[in-house]
């Protein structure tokens, strides 16, 4: 009996879902920023995907005869840098690293700070020494935290993803141990509990759930983020191994080059600046759609 | 609610005050100066990219900190940069009454700083304190050849070596072998506060900003017309070129090839361009075994086109085939072109044969100044010819654990030779003493060792010359390294500035400079 | 409240603790010895263990660690490696310059900030909020060398306004604002983008709720409504986006000490990282660490005074 009035509540919570869904949905769809950001996030994707379609040159092929080409020459619309590699492939190809990393270092940083928060806010006992952990992570200057990690584990673009997900436990951590917190002490959680569900099963089955929403905007504005950082450890010789044709570190190859070819450092920084913008308004329109009181 | 209001501003008030009282404690003594808004106050400045370490030619081993103790300290003889020759400094003249000894008559009359008197004694106590293991001096193997330094009388010594010694007054001529006054060091820290004999005094040191300098009105060869130069740290290269155009600086040095054309179409400075002593390099790691195949080094040295990639350069390297460079004791016109030279199907053929593209090559590769394009370039080219290579880059603290402990397979290597001489380049770098040390290709070879002790051992130039000459063809007939380039000494200094003295080893000279 | 900084003060304490040796730790695992930037690349083996020896990194780990702690107890957070300047000394130069420029990147982000979210708040969903709203997040798009480079080349070099960089003059003259102007706004954009984002969510909350209607309906005039009633209100969540942002910014000194040639905390970090400079990142990273912590604790202060309903005892 018991059983059958819980499942009913299940589904009715599904079905209030899906509703949640479509009506998150159509409000975003229509905020015009975010619009615009999910096409140039797809234009993005899809640049990722069929790299080799779009741009037929190879990425990291020289030609030292036709380096530093201005921008709209002979067959480089975008120029070419200074190895004489065609910017417009690089920039193309370049998605696909800045994706790649953005989706690696969010993901690992949603696992960690998943299971931080719902553990800290399930146990009371591991919420103590969970939340000084968080606290330590979250007064280290998180480009400092990622340079140190880069220092042990050597240069290059799987340790740069790794180093940026620490950077993003802390908040995820928080923000779900406030949706687990809030959730825990409803009825139904109870009634699970008192019927002998497991632990896991709750927190997966019926308390992660309910925590989607912060998480998905966070993850979105963390791509942002990511995204942003990969560049700025390029910058400072912490990131792509070369020839990579990662946006970050074409930008700072590119700065010395700025008052004879600003192309090579302008075309990238619009590159990361259009990415990094439409995460930033997709997660915005995201948060209003779902919930305007989110606290992120 | 006002009182919040008002308790939130005395809060931030709180902040900036501590900021400003932080701030005057840290003022350099004297100063009130401003570098801002490019308005003309006397001090001449010259950016860097990095803070000096310490000022005492002793214990310091780093070409910034050597940049600055170069206008305080001086050193018994320096080397001419125009006839190549050593000409006498602090040193009047000197003599060999036989191979091992050193008779060396001081100049009269100079004085320290600090007021003592320059002498013999001086002399004796800077080369004893730097020779001394207690010391642990970084350049103190400039002197180990030393065996005994007497004092004549107040202005001769005698030194003897304990084998007859062929650089001897090139190691006399080298930054870390200047002279300092011995009551200034029993005083203080030299490092922090040094005393020497230079046309330069110290003023004031604020860590990673600044150091001053002011003119030593008392120099024995007459006092420089610049009276106050400052040392500035700017560690990003395009900021300072940025500031040497709107005249917050006034003069740079080093600049970066990717920067020529920016700089050279700047209307308010002179560029100067010298051939340099420096000389960078792709090194095999001999520890192993792939590297150890002839025909391997052969076939990487037919595939990299090293014009090409000098090319790239914007004018900022030569190309020469030879190890020791056309501007270093010990080359020698024949070696020029004696080298390998660029083949790719000869290449191709070779790597087919043997199979050397299958098992893929590591180069390793500092992330700075040329070196990231050298790699980039020359993976490109051996690509090209069928190998296969990753690049893997590291920072210059995990590069040099990483060289020294031979742990790639091929990287590239500079050495800045600061005497000039060719037994200064190929001893620390190629002897198989220095394996594990300053010998990061792990090069090891009998006969190049006995080449290498012969031309330091060896006091007569001309045979010098011919040993190093050797020495060298051994090295670019077997491939053991390939000389990308070899440096050329730039800088860039405001044009209502002259007399900028520049040598080919990269040291410069502020003293004769004037304001037009 | 004392109870809150006694409290906050005790975690601090263990707080430095995990931080230190997470530093430590990190720093003693990293690849490329300290020795070797010592003793420079012709060091010999003989020369670097003498090294070594002197720097005391011969000892085992927990002897390293549990020597720095004792001497940090007391006061003493070493000496440089490379310089042997005490680290005290070396931070003490270095912070002022970190705090003028987080200061003034602050208030140019809290000024920019506040007063963008203000506008779309008030405007909501006209063009101004649209504008409003996308220079902010374009402000949190933009990588920092990359718009530092550019104001250099741009209000520097070519329009020489300002200077291209160094922090010397003082903040009170007109040269010090001057140098300040550019590494300020390079700084500053994020936050205010931040704060710019919070000020309008909060703003817009704040403006539907029953008090400022009810101020309205009572016919309060409409720029008191504003300003007494809906600011506020509004500026508690934005307080604590001021807050971490803080953090962020004395992060952020890093990267626009480089471009700018400033003399700063960050720059020493980085560098002393480079160099393998232990006490040096140590010093450095504990410092910065505090700031946070301790603003935080200004934060939640403030935010006692502001909100009374808000209490942490």
């Amino acid at each position: 009996m018991t059983n059958a009035v819980l499942t009913e509540e299940r589904m009715a919570v599904v079905k209030k879902k899906e509703k949640v869904y479509v009506t998150t949905l159509r409000r975003l769809l229509k905020n015009k920023l975010a619009v615009a950001g999910l096409i140039i996030i797809l234009l993005q994707i899809g640049m990722a995907i069929f790299a080799p379609l779009i741009a037929t040159q190879d990425p990291i092929k020289q030609n030292l005869a036709a380096s530093e080409l201005p921008m709209f020459s002979d067959g480089h619309w975008l120029g070419t840098d200074n190895y004489g590699r065609d910017v417009w492939t690089r920039i193309v190809y370049g998605a696909r690293i800045s994706l790649l990393v953005g989706i690696t270092a969010v993901s690992l940083g949603l696992i960690g700070g998943v299971t931080l928060g719902l553990l800290g806010g399930y146990y009371k006992k591991l919420d103590g020494v969970i939340m000084r952990v968080v606290d330590l992570l979250f007064s280290f200057p998180g480009i400092l935290l990622a340079m140190l990690i880069i220092a042990i584990l050597g240069t290059n673009l799987v340790n740069v993803a790794i180093a940026i997900s620490i950077w993003s436990i802390p908040t995820c951590a928080r923000i779900v141990r406030g949706s687990v917190l809030s959730i825990k002490q409803k009825e139904y959680i109870m009634a699970m509990k008192s019927l002998g569900a497991s632990d896991f099963r709750i927190m997966m089955r019926h308390i992660l759930p309910n925590a989607f929403a912060p998480i998905i905007v966070f993850a979105t504005m963390r791509m942002a983020t990511a995204i942003l950082s990969t560049a700025s450890l390029s910058y400072l010789g912490l990131g792509a191994q070369p020839p990579t044709p990662e946006w970050g570190a074409m930008i700072s190859q590119g700065q010395d080059y700025m008052w004879t070819s600003p192309h090579l450092t302008i075309v990238p920084g619009i590159a990361i600046m259009l990415t990094v913008f439409a995460f930033n308004v997709v997660g915005d329109g995201l948060r209003d759609a779902l919930d305007p009181n989110m606290n992120i | 609610m006002k009182k919040t209001i008002w308790y939130s501003i005395v809060l931030i008030a709180m902040l900036v005050l501590a900021a400003c009282s932080g701030e005057s404690a840290s003022a350099p003594k004297g100063s009130n100066e401003s570098n801002g808004g490019g308005e003309s106050n006397e001090t001449f400045t010259y950016a860097s990219t990095s803070d000096a370490v310490g000022l005492s030619p002793i214990l310091m081993n780093d070409a910034v900190s050597a940049n600055i103790t170069e206008h305080v300290y001086e050193q018994l003889f320096t080397r001419n940069s125009e006839t190549q020759e050593f000409d006498p400094l602090l040193a009047e003249s000197y003599e060999n009454p036989d191979e091992k000894t050193w008779v060396i008559k001081l100049k009269e009359g100079i004085k320290f700083h600090d007021g003592s008197p320059f002498n013999a004694e001086a002399v004796k106590y800077t080369f004893d304190k730097l020779r001394d293991p207690a010391t642990a001096a970084p350049r103190a193997s400039l002197l180990e050849p030393v065996d005994t330094i007497t004092v004549v009388d107040e202005h001769t010594v005698e030194i003897k070596t304990k084998y007859p010694y062929g650089p001897f007054l090139a190691a006399l001529s080298h930054t870390n072998a200047a002279i300092v006054s011995p009551t200034a060091d029993k005083k203080q820290d030299l490092m922090k506060d040094p005393v020497g004999t230079g046309p330069y005094k110290f003023v004031s040191w604020t860590p990673g900003d600044k150091v001053e300098l002011e003119a030593n009105e008392d120099y024995w060869d007459g006092a420089p017309a610049l009276k106050k130069i400052a040392f500035k740290v700017v560690p990003e290269i395009s900021t300072a070129i940025s500031m040497l155009q709107t005249g917050e600086v006034q003069f740079i040095d080093n600049l970066p090839t990717e920067q020529v054309k920016r700089l050279e179409s700047m209307k308010n400075i002179n560029i100067e361009k010298k051939d340099g002593t420096s000389v960078y390099y792709l090194a095999f790691n001999h520890s192993r075994e792939r590297n150890q195949d002839a025909d391997f080094r052969k076939a990487v040295s037919l595939a990299v086109d090293r014009d090409a990639f000098v090319s790239k350069l914007n004018g900022l390297g030569v190309r020469s085939d030879s190890v020791i460079g056309p501007q270093v004791f010990g080359f020698d016109e024949g070696a020029d072109k004696a080298g390998t030279a660029y083949d790719v199907e000869a290449a191709k053929a070779l790597v087919e044969k043997n199979g050397y593209g299958d098992e893929p090559i590591k180069l390793l590769t500092a992330n700075r100044d040329n070196f990231i394009l050298m790699a980039e370039i020359v993976q490109a080219q051996l690509t090209e010819a069928g190998f296969k290579v990753e690049i893997e880059s590291l920072e210059w603290a995990t590069f040099l654990d990483t060289a020294r402990a031979g742990e790639y397979d091929m990287t590239f290597l500079s050495w800045s030779n600061v005497t000039a001489d060719g037994s200064e380049l190929l001893y620390p770098n190629f002897h198989s003493d220095n394996v594990g040390s300053s010998n990061r290709s792990q090069y090891s070879n009998p006969k190049f060792d006995e080449l290498v002790v012969q031309s330091r051992t060896t006091i007569d130039q001309d045979k010098r010359l011919q040993i190093l000459d050797q020495a060298n063809h051994l090295m670019i007939e077997e491939n053991v390294v390939l000389p990308m380039y070899h440096g050329i000494v730039t800088t860039a200094m405001d044009k209502n500035y002259t007399g900028l003295e520049v040598d080919p080893t990269g040291k410069w000279s502020l003293k004769n400079v004037t304001k037009k | 409240m004392i109870a809150l900084i006694v409290r906050r003060g005790i975690q601090l304490v263990f707080l430095l603790l995990g931080i230190s040796f997470l530093v430590f730790s990190s720093m003693y695992i990293a690849p490329g010895d300290p020795a070797t930037m010592v003793g420079g690349p012709t060091a010999t083996e003989t020369d670097l263990e003498a090294i070594r020896d002197n720097l005391g990194l011969n000892d085992p780990f927990l002897v390293q660690y549990g020597r720095y702690l004792k001497h940090a107890a007391q006061g003493d957070f070493g000496y440089s490696y490379q310089t042997k300047q005490s680290v005290s000394e070396a931070i003490a130069i270095r912070f002022p310059n970190t705090l003028k420029l987080a200061i003034a990147s602050m208030i140019v982000a809290v000024v920019i900030g506040i007063f963008a979210g203000l506008i779309s708040a008030l405007k909501h969903n006209s063009w101004l909020d649209v504008t409003s709203t996308t220079f902010a997040l374009a402000g949190i798009s933009i990588p920092n060398f990359w718009l530092g480079a550019l104001l250099i080349l741009v209000f520097a070099v070519n329009l020489q306004w300002l200077p291209v960089g160094g922090l010397s003059a003082p903040f009170y003259t007109v040269d010090g604002i001057k140098q300040l102007v550019l590494p300020a706004i390079t700084l500053g954009t994020g936050s205010a983008a931040m704060i710019a984002r919070m000020a309008r969510s909060s703003m817009l909350e704040v403006i539907k709720a029953d008090y400022v209607r009810t101020a309205r309906a009572k016919g309060v005039k409409e720029r008191n409504v504003i300003w007494i009633h809906t600011l506020k209100n509004g500026m508690i969540p934005v307080i604590t986006v001021i807050g971490l942002n803080f953090g962020f910014l004395l992060g952020g000194t890093i990267i626009t000490e480089k471009v700018f040639a400033i003399n700063g905390v960050g720059r020493l970090m980085i560098d002393s990282i480079a160099m393998r400079d232990f006490p040096m990142v140590q010093g450095s990273v504990l410092l910065v660490a505090t700031l946070f912590v301790v603003v935080n604790l200004i934060v939640d202060i403030v935010y006692t005074f502001i909100d009374p309903r808000i209490s942490y005892d």
